[in-house]
């Protein structure tokens, strides 16, 4: 099975179990998570299927395309069905076979691994999914998200595609993967990864110190933008730019350009953000309260 | 009883169906289950047998037999007014005795008198039917679940109608097996609105349960199940093996076996495999063991990463080759049938083939940067918010540990190594292959400065330094493990522990209760596994104080300067956990107090270790108990006389032979004088602690008779002076072995 024939099928699946097939969040990020079919919609009452790829860039894993498994940017098959319904599991090896893998000839299992994501605010508990020894997906039942308590209780299914399609098509290197018939995933993306881990390392024309510079500025006038947008009531704006605040320090902090205390201190900075637009969006801040 | 004995049976079956619950928390849960279920079943007054639990991943049974049809019948007596207010003068009842009566639903002349401590009183004698067991299972059940605890919990949008609302468990409960001799208790764990849907549906308790996941024709396919070995024979046939000890054993051999199949062998024993032999049988249903195997070319990779890289990320065992070091395979315990053995174990070896190009990655790129240029990087890395980055805390170390080699251990030909290797301690954090295995800090360091022909000394140092992080005499390293780096690495060890402790304690950091995020508690363990064990690790024998070494790690800390309180608070934490690892170590707490209370900071560990040893052959003798006593008494007295005033008097005051005239006192006078050079010269070469408290039991006779005889606390002051001074001489003397009155005190005391 190819690359896009596995995202096809999945998409189909999920569409056929009442899933809505959004398309991914055209920015940089590090996760499906943070976009907002995940991160918005998990919040408050409102029932909501939704299923996209999201390409996930994360900067300190770039290896200029020499490793065979690790990825400046992989993609994500990610899924969110609220309320959580009591066949999740099910459902999702239901995908597994959907998409040509007989889970009773092979070893698979849910093996604990909690998700957390300080800068979201956010936290879940599940498991990595093993097949035969490889963590294909994440799956895990959100508990808070942008600080707040959640209820109902979402399921959040990410699938690593790369991973998955490696195995289906037995490559070791994946680079060799079949993007589609005849196609190589190197063909479509190699070059990408090398120029991106360069770009993300600081191997750029540019004298020492201005990259560390340049990004941190970059970081701090989205931060001040994101805010404004935020008491202008631009709540899926405002996202946005906490968003790029996020992808400018994962690539800050993969160019060595950030000590430790700072880490922390840039951490709390997007999660501070992340806190406010989540509940400007499900509408419990006092501010609110003031207004309406 | 058996199901034979009773025409009712009594037999309670219950099972928790549950998405996979975390291995590592399962061995406890059990426990928790039966433990609980049996303290409410008393609760609820029905008799039955203990109740047993077993559990996998997905499943958490517990059943009890003997299981009583209903409930003890309640007898109670129920205390009203007193008589003498439940009347009035006429006889007719007061208001108090009529509202108690009524409260009860029944006639005052129903009441009886009952004779308390408090005098007489009117009481109800109650009486309650037992209920049917069955209808009070639920109630049962409801508070057993609530009472489960879990490391981390998690809502599920479920709820009980207990009256305490949503019910949160450590996963979610997909089905319920509730039966009392093959009758389902009615019993429903409800959802919470917010969830309400089609997808979401209320669990009922039931008699089906469901198999292993994958396996066998009806895998996934409900069974019903009537009895508790209805049940067991149901998931047997399921690929379900219930019992804990049966999946561990059944593991156990296959491990053994594909091992010699591979050539090699597997230690479970071993301290690097004993953890994961634990945790196995708890990930999975129907154990099945799979060899693998990968390229030798890996084996270039130090034995260390290697079996890191197989334990920690895919729970994979290494195997030991027949000559040494690791076979080029692997074990894996799997939950799948054996005809999947050949696929799974294919996919195996490709998802470790991916994890050990990885690690060799690392390997080669952490080789390229020599150790000195990482530390520079350690500016970078902070190891506490006030007290700086671990580039500070490794410049900290490197004075502490030098000093520690010269003037504590007497290795003046250590200094320089034991310096360098704390100086370059932290810096394999800096290295990729700790960012990718913490649990390998310290490990990779020393592999990457032997690679780099730093000493032995050195790079032993630094391979162990975070060692040992237990106090048992048995813990790692053993002297052999060290090499040529045992004193070095006690060194280095020492500095980063004290360094760690005293600063974060100066950092405000100090534990509190069941807190302590920065395991203080385990480095001062260390600390005095160390100290205690000092000849047999190291060769050494240095009967270093904690006071010497506390104040020489404190040297950076302006804190400690300014806030007496401080050291204080860390002196009493150090003392409370050397004598917590001299109680591990099976002395009496009674002799531990006595030999390291009395001494406060200055207690030297090694000696007191030492005088343990030799304690109890004196604690049962009658002049030891004798001079036990005489000793509380002494310490009372003595501290009528200030140390001050007391070393004043002995330098300038007149010699006690001309000022005290008794001869009970003069006796003791001289006995003090013949026994002196004896204990000091024990304490001085610490040879033998044997040969000291002999000494002083010979006291006993001697101070009896002195306080039988004298007086101290006379009126003429150069008498009474002469007097104390005498008893703190006494007191001086003896208190350098210990503080002997605490051998009477009570245990508990």
């Amino acid at each position: 099975m190819t690359l896009q024939d596995l995202i096809a099928t999945l998409s189909s699946y999920w569409a056929s179990r009442g899933c809505l097939i959004h398309q991914p969040l055209d920015l940089e990020i590090g996760a499906g998570t943070m976009h907002p079919e995940t991160f918005l919609r998990v919040l408050g009452p409102s029932p909501w299927r939704v299923a996209y790829v999201q390409p996930s860039r994360r900067p300190a894993d770039g290896r200029f395309g020499e490793n065979p498994n690790r990825l400046f940017k992989h993609h994500q098959f990610q899924v969110i069905l609220k309320p959580a319904p009591d066949r999740s599991q099910q459902l999702y090896l239901e995908s597994l076979e959907a998409c040509g893998i007989d889970c009773g000839a092979h070893d698979v299992r849910f093996e604990e691994d909690n998700w957390e994501s300080p800068t979201l605010g956010a936290w879940g508990i599940g498991w990595q999914v093993m097949l035969d020894g490889q963590e294909i997906t994440q799956f895990t039942y959100f508990q808070q998200a942008g600080g707040q308590v959640l209820s109902p209780i979402s399921t959040e299914i990410t699938y690593g595609l790369e991973r998955i399609a490696m195995q289906l098509q037995r490559v070791d290197n994946v680079f060799d993967l079949e993007w589609a018939p005849g196609v190589k995933y190197g063909a479509v993306r190699q070059q990408e990864e090398v120029e991106q881990s360069k770009y993300v390392f600081g191997q750029v024309d540019q004298p020492p110190g201005e990259f560390a510079t340049f990004h941190r500025e970059l970081f701090d006038r989205y931060h001040a933008f994101a805010t404004t947008l935020l008491e202008s009531r631009l709540v899926l704006p405002a996202l946005d730019y906490c968003l790029k605040c996020s992808h400018v320090f994962n690539v800050l902090d993969a160019s060595s350009g950030v000590g430790v205390t700072e880490r922390t201190a840039y951490i709390l900075r997007v999660r501070q953000l992340a806190v406010a637009i989540a509940r400007a969006y499900s509408g419990v801040s006092t501010e609110d309260d003031a207004d309406d | 009883m058996t199901r034979g004995d009773s025409g009712s049976g009594g037999e309670l079956l219950i099972e928790i169906g549950c998405e996979e619950m975390p291995a590592g928390w399962l061995p406890r849960l059990t426990r928790d289950l039966a433990r609980h279920l049996q303290q409410r079943l008393t609760e609820a007054r029905v008799a039955a047998s203990a109740p047993s639990a077993c559990s996998t991943a997905r499943r958490l049974v517990v059943t009890a037999e003997g299981v009583a049809a209903g409930q003890e019948d309640l007898e109670e007596l129920v205390t009203g007014p007193p008589v003498s207010a439940g009347y009035k003068p006429d006889g007719t009842p007061t208001k108090a005795a009529a509202g108690f009566a009524r409260k009860h639903g029944v006639e005052v002349a129903a009441l009886v008198e009952v004779d308390t401590p408090k005098g007489r009183y009117l009481a109800h004698q109650r009486h309650e039917a037992g209920l049917p067991t069955i209808e009070v299972l639920p109630a049962v059940l409801a508070a057993t679940l609530r009472d489960l605890t879990f490391p981390k919990q998690m809502q599920w949008d479920a709820q009980l109608d207990d009256g305490k609302g949503e019910l949160p468990f450590g996963r979610p409960i997909r089905w319920l097996v509730f039966l009392l001799d093959g009758r389902i208790v009615p019993f429903t764990i409800g959802r919470t609105s917010a969830a309400e849907g089609a997808d979401v549906a209320v669990v009922e308790a039931s008699n089906v349960t469901f198999g292993h996941r994958f396996l066998g024709p009806g895998a996934g396919e409900p069974v019903t199940v009537h009895s508790i070995a209805d049940h067991r024979a149901a998931l047997a046939e399921r690929y379900v093996v219930l019992d804990r000890a049966a999946r561990l054993e059944k593991i156990r051999s296959a491990l053994v076996a594909r091992a010699e199949e591979c050539g090699g062998a597997v230690d479970l024993a071993s301290p690097t495999l004993a953890a994961l032999v634990e945790e196995v049988p708890d990930l999975v249903e129907f154990p099945m063991v799979v060899a693998g195997g990968f390229d030798e070319a890996f084996l270039e990779l130090p034995g260390e990463v290697l079996a890191r890289t197989m334990i920690h990320h895919q729970h994979f065992f290494p195997v030991a080759a027949r000559q040494n070091g690791l076979a080029p395979s692997f074990l894996a315990v799997t939950n799948t049938a054996p005809e999947n053995a050949e696929r799974v174990s294919r996919n195996a070896e490709r998802v470790l083939a991916a994890r050990l190009r990885d690690a060799r990655f690392f390997w080669e790129a952490d080789r390229k940067v020599p150790l000195e240029l990482r530390f520079e990087r350690l500016a970078t890395v902070l190891f506490h918010k006030r007290l700086g980055s671990y580039r500070e805390k490794s410049d900290r170390m490197e004075e502490l540990a030098g000093w520690i080699a010269r003037d504590v251990l007497g290795r003046d030909d250590a200094r320089a190594d034991a310096r360098s290797a704390a100086r370059l301690a932290k810096a394999d954090l800096a290295t990729e292959m700790v960012g990718e295995f913490a649990e390998l800090q310290g490990v990779m360091g020393g592999i990457y400065a032997r690679e780099q022909q730093l000493p032995e000394p050195v790079w032993q140092a630094i391979y162990h330094h975070y060692l040992p992080v237990s106090p048992e005499p048995t813990a790692a390293p053993a002297k052999a493990d060290l090499g040529a780096g045992a004193v070095t690495w006690a060194a280095v060890a020492l500095a980063d522990k004290l360094d760690t402790i005293v600063g974060l304690f100066c950092a405000g950091e100090r534990p509190t209760g069941s807190r302590d995020p920065f395991g203080l508690r385990r480095q001062a363990h260390g600390v005095f596994r160390i100290l205690i064990d000092l000849p047999e690790l190291t060769g050494v024998t240095a009967r270093t104080s904690c006071s010497e070494l506390l104040d020489a790690a404190a040297r950076p800390f302006e804190a400690w300067r300014t806030d007496a309180q401080l050291s204080e608070a860390v002196v009493a934490f150090m003392l409370e956990r050397l004598q917590y690892v001299l109680e591990q170590r099976g002395h009496d707490i009674r002799n531990i107090r006595a030999v390291t209370g009395a001494a406060g900071a200055a207690v030297r560990p090694l000696e007191a270790r030492w005088k343990l040893e030799v304690l109890p052959e004196f604690t049962e003798s009658s002049d030891f108990k004798q001079l036990a006593v005489a000793f509380k008494r002494v310490r009372n007295i003595a501290c009528e006389l200030s140390d001050a005033d007391h070393e004043a008097a002995e330098a300038a005051g007149p010699d006690l032979g001309t000022v005290l005239t008794e001869d009970a006192e003069r006796e003791l006078v001289k006995e003090i004088e013949a026994r002196q050079p004896v204990i000091d010269e024990v304490m001085a070469s610490s040879q033998d602690f044997r040969l000291g408290f002999a000494e002083a039991a010979k006291f006993g006779p001697a101070v009896d008779r002195f306080f039988t005889d004298v007086f101290v606390m006379v009126d003429d002051p150069v008498v009474r002076t002469a007097r104390l001074r005498l008893m703190k001489r006494l007191e001086r003397l003896i208190l350098q072995l210990g503080d002997i009155s605490e051998i009477v005190a009570d245990p508990e005391g």
